[in-house]
């Protein structure tokens, strides 16, 4: 075998302090990356060039793609690929998916009881204030059953490790969560360059994910529909998702729809056809609640259906997610996750909770105030990584304005300790080596009427600049194949 | 003893361009509820587009028109046959303690049921210092308090035509205090909900054969919750007690969850609605 310091590998430099996820606690590579090691070692810097290459016009001529917001010119990017993988083995990824499962099952149960009973709320173990505040919180929800009595079909739960070696969420994404695609496609640009690695290991598919979507959301069709008819409904091709929406919709096999490809009479939804209306039973819906139905949300907006609401309220079309779930994923609502699973399903949470300090509790405002330097400021209601504040990086002046902004809207904010994200051997363009970069991951479970589904691998994210802890594909971040072994 | 309303709803809506796709729906069925019952309906439109009857959010029905062919400009008439119970609203008990009466309201369980009216909304949200002009009396009982709000917000605010639109904010109405009858139910819920007393906003007809404020439009007025007694009915922009001249639609929060006519279009260009409304009452026996 050729020793490291001839190849690639020679120049990475390992940061002491940070957890890096491919070599164990006595410095030597981990047993599950050893395989890998010695291959990829085996690559002078060139052949890694060329092979990095090609897995980048894999991705083009995929038509893999998305675009930022904010941005002057809207452009399309591709979410930068790397070519390490990570490995999960067997035994870690058990622990992750039952946690993953334990989250959704407390969320769904959590939901159905602020839509109905309310019962939670009344003996006062999740705040009535952090319910009623929130733009989430459709009253149009309440009382109504969702088909099969889930409403969180589809989760994204945003996973780390931390320096002691621990998995810990750091949020659930129950909206509509996205990049599963690039799960999938990460695999097969991986594949096409590099098969001869997949050999040397026994990894889980993860080209399974459609199946087992139509499969689940089949579980819970409306009532009477025997041979239900599943769609897809995108905002359309200038959300930064599209690519996602229509590679659901083709590896499941059925339709991709916008708003005006479906209409409503007599409170069943119809898709247009070239052979005459279609009844439609099962809506995967990528467009946010507002935008639903103009009947009843937005009046403004043409994305949604006209009068879908109330064929939802009829039970004869079923949405998912449920309209209404996002209030159990704003970020205050996280940090009652382990008081959630202890109410609903009396167990104590199988992945850790990140401490959370409220800055409307008077007591811990003013200990975040005091410590803004060593925690991270979050907004409870922004998604893709926008106005986080991490207290270390922050000027003087940039700490007395943030400051500000919590003190005008406390309840606005949530502060955490600053996580040490595990890091990963990553290829940087700019050096032509690999170098340590921060990473975590997005797993994605979906339920359904008494079974439920984890993808076993997930997303893997990099935080491309050095130092950076912000993995968002949004701001900059990149991507890895995440194998989960047999 | 009740009385015989015959209701005329008519809208017409012409546009700029015409329109090859839309969608209406109307909120403007009365309600069938202990004192209102609905005796008859019919629905027409000038281009004969087929309709059909649904329901809202909140129970309430609906009617709903597809246009299946282009057209410039449509004509809408509702007619509704309504009988309508005389009831005396000041028919209850008032409760013993004022301060027990007031401190059921501050129990978590009462604020959980009744959290949908008790939520600010961006149409009842007020700057602090237009609260707090109207104080809450604590030895007062809650039905007392709510009647002194119902006369301080008719007093607060002058009843004028196209002042407002419903775009308009509370604080904005209230710098030069003029407005129409949204506005002064929007400022009622808004301090009623403030104080913790649940509140909703119900928009409906007005039989204005006694010289009351409304125009020939419909009318909106609010229903607050009184512990035992139930949804209690207050106009503030007439300062009186719903009474059988209030025939009753549909409530919500606020007015975007009661609008009578929402329109979806597929085509540019604007266009101009006008609506209008008759009611007609007759005592029966």
């Amino acid at each position: 075998m050729p020793k490291e310091d001839s190849t690639i590998f020679s120049s990475y430099q390992r940061d002491p302090s940070l957890f890096d996820e491919i070599y164990d606690k006595k410095g030597q590579v981990k047993e599950v990356y050893k395989t890998l090691f010695q291959l990829y070692g085996g690559h002078s810097i060139p052949d890694y060039m060329t092979l990095n290459e090609k897995a980048r016009s894999s991705f083009f001529n995929q038509g893999i793609t998305f675009q930022v917001y904010d941005d002057k010119q809207m452009q399309e990017k591709i979410f930068p690929f790397d070519l390490f993988p990570r490995i999960i083995d067997g035994k870690e990824w058990e622990i992750i998916e039952k946690g993953a499962i334990q989250r959704s099952r407390a969320l769904n149960l959590f939901l159905w009881d602020i839509y109905h009973e309310k019962k939670i709320l009344k003996q006062g173990v999740v705040p009535l204030e952090l319910i009623s505040s929130s733009e989430n919180y459709l009253h149009q929800m309440m009382d109504v059953d969702p088909p099969g009595g889930i409403y969180n079909h589809i989760s994204g739960t945003d996973i780390i490790k931390h320096n002691d070696g621990k998995y810990y969420v750091l949020e659930d994404n129950i909206r509509c969560p996205s990049g599963v695609s690039y799960v999938i496609c990460n695999r097969t640009a991986l594949k096409r360059a590099l098969f001869g690695v997949f050999n040397h290991y026994e990894t889980h598919t993860v080209t399974n994910y459609a199946e087992n979507l139509l499969d689940l959301l089949e579980s819970v069709k409306p009532h009477g529909a025997d041979v239900p008819n599943t769609v897809v409904i995108t905002p359309g091709m200038y959300n930064s998702a599209f690519y996602e929406h229509s590679y659901l919709a083709k590896t499941m096999g059925v339709e991709l729809v916008e708003g005006r490809d479906l209409f409503v009479e007599n409170d069943f939804v119809y898709m247009r056809t070239i052979k005459g209306p279609e009844k439609v039973d099962i809506i995967y819906r990528r467009i946010d609640d507002q935008f639903l139905d103009p009947l009843e949300f937005r009046a403004d907006s043409s994305l949604g259906v006209p009068g879908l609401f109330s064929a939802y309220k009829k039970g004869n079309v079923t949405l998912a997610n449920a309209p209404g779930t996002g209030v159990a994923d704003d970020k205050a609502v996280y940090t009652y996750m382990p008081e959630i699973i202890k109410y609903y399903l009396d167990e104590t949470p199988i992945l850790n909770n990140v401490h959370t300090y409220h800055c409307s509790r008077p007591k811990e405002l003013a200990y975040v105030l005091d410590h803004i330097h060593e925690l991270v400021i979050k907004p409870v209601d922004e998604a893709g990584g926008y106005g986080i504040s991490i207290g270390n990086r922050l000027t003087k002046k940039e700490i007395a304005t943030v400051k500000k902004q919590i003190q005008e809207h406390p309840r606005k904010y949530v502060a955490q300790p600053i996580m040490s994200l595990s890091v990963h051997p990553t290829y940087i363009d700019e050096t032509n080596s690999f170098e340590q970069r921060h990473v975590d991951l997005r797993t994605f479970t979906i339920l359904g009427k008494d079974k439920d589904f984890v993808l076993k691998g997930g997303l893997t994210r990099v935080a491309l600049k050095k130092g950076n802890l912000i993995v968002n594909s949004s701001q900059g971040g990149g991507s890895k194949d995440t194998w989960v072994l047999k | 003893m009740s009385l015989e309303y015959n209701i005329v709803y008519k809208a017409e809506n012409v546009y700029d361009n015409p329109v090859k796709e839309a969608r209406w729906q109307f909120l403007i069925i009365p309600e069938e509820n202990y004192n209102q019952k609905l005796e008859a309906i019919t629905f027409k439109n000038s281009m004969e587009f087929p309709y059909e009857f649904s329901t809202n959010a909140y129970g309430f029905k609906t009617i709903r028109i597809l246009a299946k062919a282009p057209f410039e400009a449509i004509s809408f008439e509702a007619s509704f046959k309504l009988l309508k119970e005389t009831s005396n609203p000041f028919d209850f008990i008032l409760p013993i303690n004022q301060e027990d009466e007031y401190s059921k309201y501050q129990q978590l369980q009462f604020k959980v049921d009744h959290e949908p009216f008790l939520r600010k909304t961006p149409l009842t949200t007020l700057l602090e210092h237009h609260i707090n002009f109207f104080e809450y009396q604590q030895d007062q009982f809650v039905f007392e308090n709510l009647q002194a709000l119902n006369k301080w917000v008719y007093e607060k605010i002058f009843y004028t035509p196209g002042a407002t639109d419903v775009e308009t904010t509370l604080d904005e109405m209230l710098e030069h205090r003029q407005g129409v009858c949204q506005d002064f139910a929007h400022l009622f819920c808004a301090i009623s909900r403030k104080y913790g007393i649940p509140c909703r906003y119900v928009s409906g007809y007005l039989h204005q054969g006694n010289g009351y404020f409304g125009d020939s439009q419909m009318h909106a007025w609010t229903e607050a919750y009184i512990e035992d007694v139930g949804w209690v009915g207050f106009d503030p922009t007439n300062n009186l007690i719903a009474n059988e001249n209030h025939i009753k639609v549909a409530h919500g929060k606020d007015y975007s969850d009661c609008s009578p006519l929402k329109g979806i279009l597929y085509s540019k260009g604007s266009n101009t609605t006008n609506h209008s409304v008759q009611v007609h009452g007759q005592q029966q026996q």
